[in-house]
């Protein structure tokens, strides 16, 4: 019975109480700056793309992926070490049932995926992150004004967490890479 | 403190790290990712050239050598699978091909009767199959990969961290780490356990996965009951195994627990979290 004690006390040890619904579990990771960092440790420059898509290649792309945030048009940077191009960087957004991911992937000057890195993960139960007015709060959120206390954010033993909507984004940006991106 | 996270093992890998400077702390980041990936990779069912798929091909035939790596897990998992009484078993994989649950590869069947007892460990890393048999180490390989994790930020340095996949999570160091367990609802309620310091914890859940992915190896069928069982070990591999085995047991393997320095959280599909320990009693009888 020795263990069941044992048990017992990691139950009761306080605070002992259910969080119930909570809000918004959320996690911010890096800044676009440290995703750059990471993902291009060659690079020396970063430039913006900005890039234009027809309606017939929007149609297209919604026939690959079944991600339905809007394109990140407007987070598309060239990595660059002086004159010479390394790749591309684009900054987009997935979201599932319950949460809403912000992450980078980084394509190289061939086409292929280097590496990924999650910028923001956030979650909600009892509600859907379908629902725009929730996600938009956090839009344009980046770590450079997180309100992040480590001491604070809980580190959660559970239901595994899925890749599957990063997966999907991640073929999007190649799709977008392949219309829109490639050569540029 | 660092935190980076990302897909890795088909689940959102996160690795938390302290350390004197922030380069160590990327340099340790980046260790930990490593040694994730260099799990994937070995012990992938899903992977063509891993040691999985490799032995799945071959080691019926002929002996086949691995990583030592994956040597140790085989060795740890034949240890459990004998101390479990079987119940613990990462040779079940025919059976969840037979159920389904697991996708068919080119040139890998198994046998529905194969057990743990059918994979022969022989010196220098080699391995033999008594029969054709499914290896899978799903239920070990994820909780080895965050030990490895964890080593990594260790030797690069790293004061403290916390290495978390999907779910199962070590951490390390001379500091307390809020800790919560995720109810297996939808409700996705977080039950706040007191602070972890050096230990790890690995929840197994079955409503979550469809079909309830835990195959009981006595029966050869899916166990779908509506509970989450979470387990408190100084490693993670032992505590990604034990949940496994405290979920299909009909009564928590107590001596195992202690022998192992486990300990066994069992959440009740609705109930609070005092019913959940008289439920625990109540099954031990």
């Amino acid at each position: 019975m020795r263990q069941l004690d044992r048990a017992l006390l990691w139950l009761v040890a306080p605070p002992a109480i259910v969080l119930t619904a909570l809000p918004a579990h959320a996690t911010q990771y890096l800044s676009t700056e440290q995703a750059q960092r990471a993902l291009f440790a060659d690079a020396n420059r970063f430039e913006p793309v900005s890039i234009a898509v027809r309606e017939d290649q929007r149609n297209e792309l919604k026939k690959i992926s079944g991600t339905r945030t809007p394109l990140p048009l407007d987070r598309i940077w060239r990595a660059m070490r002086d004159d010479q191009l390394l790749g591309h960087l684009i900054v987009d957004e997935v979201y599932g049932k319950h949460e809403f991911i912000t992450y980078a992937a980084a394509i190289d000057a061939n086409g292929a995926v280097i590496g990924i890195e999650i910028l923001d993960y956030r979650e909600t139960h009892g509600g859907e992150v379908r629902e725009a007015s929730w996600r938009k709060q956090f839009r344009g959120k980046r770590s450079s004004d997180a309100l992040e206390l480590d001491a604070d954010i809980v580190n959660i033993s559970g239901a595994t967490m899925s890749c599957k909507h990063v997966t999907e984004g991640v073929r999007r940006l190649l799709a977008l890479y392949d219309i829109a991106l490639k050569g540029r | 403190m660092l935190r980076r996270a990302k897909p890795l093992l088909g689940t959102l890998v996160e690795v938390a790290v302290s350390a004197a400077t922030v380069e160590l702390e990327w340099r340790a980041a980046i260790a930990a990712f490593q040694a994730v990936a260099d799990v994937h990779r070995l012990m992938s069912f899903h992977e063509p050239d891993s040691d999985v798929t490799r032995l799945n091909r071959y080691a019926h035939t002929r002996a086949v050598e691995v990583d030592p790596r994956t040597y140790a897990v085989l060795r740890r998992a034949r240890d459990l699978g004998r101390a479990s009484n079987g119940r613990f078993d990462c040779a079940v994989g025919g059976r969840m091909l037979a159920l389904g649950a697991l996708p068919r590869t080119i040139g890998v069947g198994g046998h529905e009767a194969a057990t743990w007892r059918d994979v022969t460990l022989l010196p220098d890393s080699q391995i033999r199959f008594r029969r054709a048999l499914a290896l899978d180490l799903g239920g070990i390989a994820k909780g080895f990969a965050v030990d490895q994790a964890v080593e990594a930020l260790a030797r690069c340095g790293a004061e403290a961290g916390c290495v978390n996949a999907g779910g199962d999570l070590r951490v390390f160091g001379d500091r307390n780490w809020p800790i919560a367990i995720r109810r297996p609802e939808a409700s996705g309620e977080l039950v706040p356990l007191a602070p972890l310091r050096n230990r790890a914890l690995a929840t197994s859940a079955g409503t979550f996965a469809p079909g309830g992915a835990i195959v009981d190896p006595a029966t050869g069928r899916f166990r779908t009951r509506p509970k989450s069982v979470s387990i408190l070990a100084p490693n993670c591999m032992d505590a990604d195994a034990l949940t496994k085995v405290v979920w299909l047991a009909e009564h928590p393997p107590l001596d195992l627990l202690e022998r192992l320095d486990a300990r066994a959280i069992v959440l009740g599909p609705s109930a609070s979290v005092s019913e959940s320990v008289s439920e625990l009693r109540r099954a031990a009888g």
